[in-house]
């Protein structure tokens, strides 16, 4: 599975194969795709943990992420807060050629690398490229509907069913980039990085964790998740992936039309 | 002074004088003001809490809430969760535009009105006026950032920080577009529509809003939230405002363009 996107992304495209892959992607040209790749001045490697972007500093460029995972995070009252994962393809600060400062940072997970973008390149897009500058909105209304699923999440659900939740989301969006391992999610999360994200204690996840092994449905070690039980999984999570916009009730199989 | 330039700019502009104010109007030249007031074709005015739309259809046109307040909700098996709420000057599914189906409905709390922008037109905005275009993205983004906080307020807080958070939020919405007043804002807001908005019970609102009452946070009562102290109300609720991109940390003074910048802080200085 894991050649496969490499296959797929080609050599054509070593900064933007992933770019909305499984969603509207079949939606844009081979022009378009190749214009949106010659966007791109060059990629920078980020070590684990690093800041790509702080908090109210204003951008000039933005970056898509290439290959490894990255977290949105919210610094409140000594603590942070995960509130996104992203993963290669995601356009991850797209939003701050809109927004000019972003209202979180965005950091590496593990060793990364991005692709860079310069805002005046973006503008041209939006003045030449209509078309393409639409499929970039579309790109930063997903983590716009990702959130919401997410504020859902913690609404209904409890810790054990947040991070189940969690992981098939994961398991949806790799498999949308041709990256999903049919039986493990892995990820280079700490428990404290999956405390973070599910919005409990260390110890509030660590017995989340214990259950999922308990009731069977997953075993989760050193960030990654092994199961044989999808379907119950997502079942035991409430998981409905229409909102990641892929095949499904919400797809945009016809384009956008006119 | 901001007010008094809203009420003029609500005179020209009725129906979208409210959109970004506050937060990056002040980028938007008065053609594109212009543009963005014509480009609503319909007005309705609606009575009653109503679905304005359903999740997973596909929509042609998005709404512009002129009068009211709006909720995006996802429903569950049982009940109906509140992920965001709007108020007059939001392009509410502005999103629908790039995503044609939602994810989420939205629903009308009390009366409401609203404006339809056709998605034609919002097509030729994106072909001929691409820093309106810009400036709508913007919009959308701002949600995205309330979400967030949403996500971020919901890890961590308990109820009654929780509904502090949201009266703190929406009032300081609602002064930004010239509505509320000093003591508060009226809102047809009901305790399970709170419920929906903070994933707590009714109970447990009920139990929230009596505690905000006793600790002289915020004071809900049917049709009204007043706030006697704004400082304590945000402090409670953890809120920091700057998500909003109002003026502070994330303020667009400069807008868009780096030249403007410097203009634009000697005219707020002068």
């Amino acid at each position: 599975m894991e050649k496969q996107s490499t296959k797929l992304a080609g050599n054509d495209f070593p900064f933007s194969g992933d770019f909305l892959a499984g969603r509207l992607r079949k939606h844009l040209s081979h022009d378009d795709l190749y214009y949106i790749e010659s966007l791109f001045d060059g990629t920078l490697t980020l070590p684990a943990r690093e800041t790509l972007v702080e908090r109210g500093k204003r951008m000039d460029i933005s970056a898509i992420l290439v290959s490894g995972f990255m977290f949105r995070t919210i610094q409140m009252g000594g603590n942070r807060y995960i509130v996104g994962i992203h993963l290669p393809g995601d356009f991850v600060d797209l939003h701050a050629f809109a927004l000019k400062r972003l209202d979180h940072s965005i950091v590496a997970v593990d060793d990364t690398r991005v692709a860079v973008v310069q805002h005046k390149k973006l503008k041209e897009v939006m003045d030449q490229r209509p078309h393409v500058a639409r499929a970039m909105w579309f790109a930063t209304l997903l983590d716009a509907s990702i959130h919401r699923k997410w504020i859902h999440m913690m609404e209904s659900l409890g810790a054990p069913r947040r991070i189940a939740h969690i992981y098939c989301e994961l398991q949806t969006r790799l498999s949308l980039i041709g990256r999903a391992n049919e039986r493990v999610v892995r990820t280079p999360f700490t428990q404290k990085d999956i405390a973070d994200m599910s919005g409990v204690s260390a110890i509030h996840a660590n017995r989340a964790v214990s259950k999922l092994r308990e009731l069977e449905l997953a075993e989760i070690r050193r960030g990654s998740l092994y199961t044989d039980h999808w379907s119950a999984l997502r079942k035991y999570a409430g998981f409905d992936a229409s909102y990641l916009y892929g095949d499904g009730p919400l797809h945009l199989n016809e384009g956008w039309g006119r | 002074m901001l007010e008094e330039n809203l009420h003029e700019e609500l005179r020209r502009f009725p129906i979208t004088g409210r959109f970004l104010a506050g937060r990056l109007r002040h980028d938007m030249s008065q053609e594109e003001r212009e543009i963005l007031e014509t480009s609503i074709s319909e007005i309705v005015e609606i009575k009653k809490p109503t679905r304005i739309l359903n999740h997973g259809e596909i929509y042609d046109h998005s709404t512009m809430l002129i009068d009211g307040f709006v909720i995006r909700s996802i429903d569950g098996p049982e009940n109906r969760y509140g992920v965001s709420f709007h108020v007059p000057g939001d392009f509410v599914d502005l999103h629908c535009f790039a995503l044609k189906r939602l994810d989420h409905n939205i629903d009308t709390i009390g009366p409401a009105k609203v404006g339809y922008v056709p998605h034609e037109h919002l097509r030729e905005i994106m072909e001929q006026h691409p820093h309106l275009a810009r400036l709508l993205w913007f919009s959308t983004l701002l949600d995205a950032a309330m979400h967030r906080e949403w996500i971020m307020k919901l890890e961590q807080l308990t109820t009654a920080r929780r509904l502090a958070h949201i009266f703190a939020e929406i009032w300081r919405r609602l002064r930004m577009v010239g509505l509320g007043d000093e003591m508060g804002f009226d809102t047809p807001l009901t305790q399970a529509e709170l419920a929906d908005l903070s994933g707590a019970t009714a109970i447990h609102v009920n139990r929230a809003l009596r505690e905000l009452k006793d600790s002289d946070v915020a004071e809900f009562s049917r049709g009204r939230v007043d706030i006697q102290d704004q400082k304590r109300l945000e402090a409670f609720g953890h809120f920091q405002a700057d998500y909003l991109y109002g003026e502070g940390l994330n303020y667009l003074g400069e807008g868009f363009s780096q030249k403007k910048s410097l203009l634009h802080h000697k005219i707020s200085e002068g």
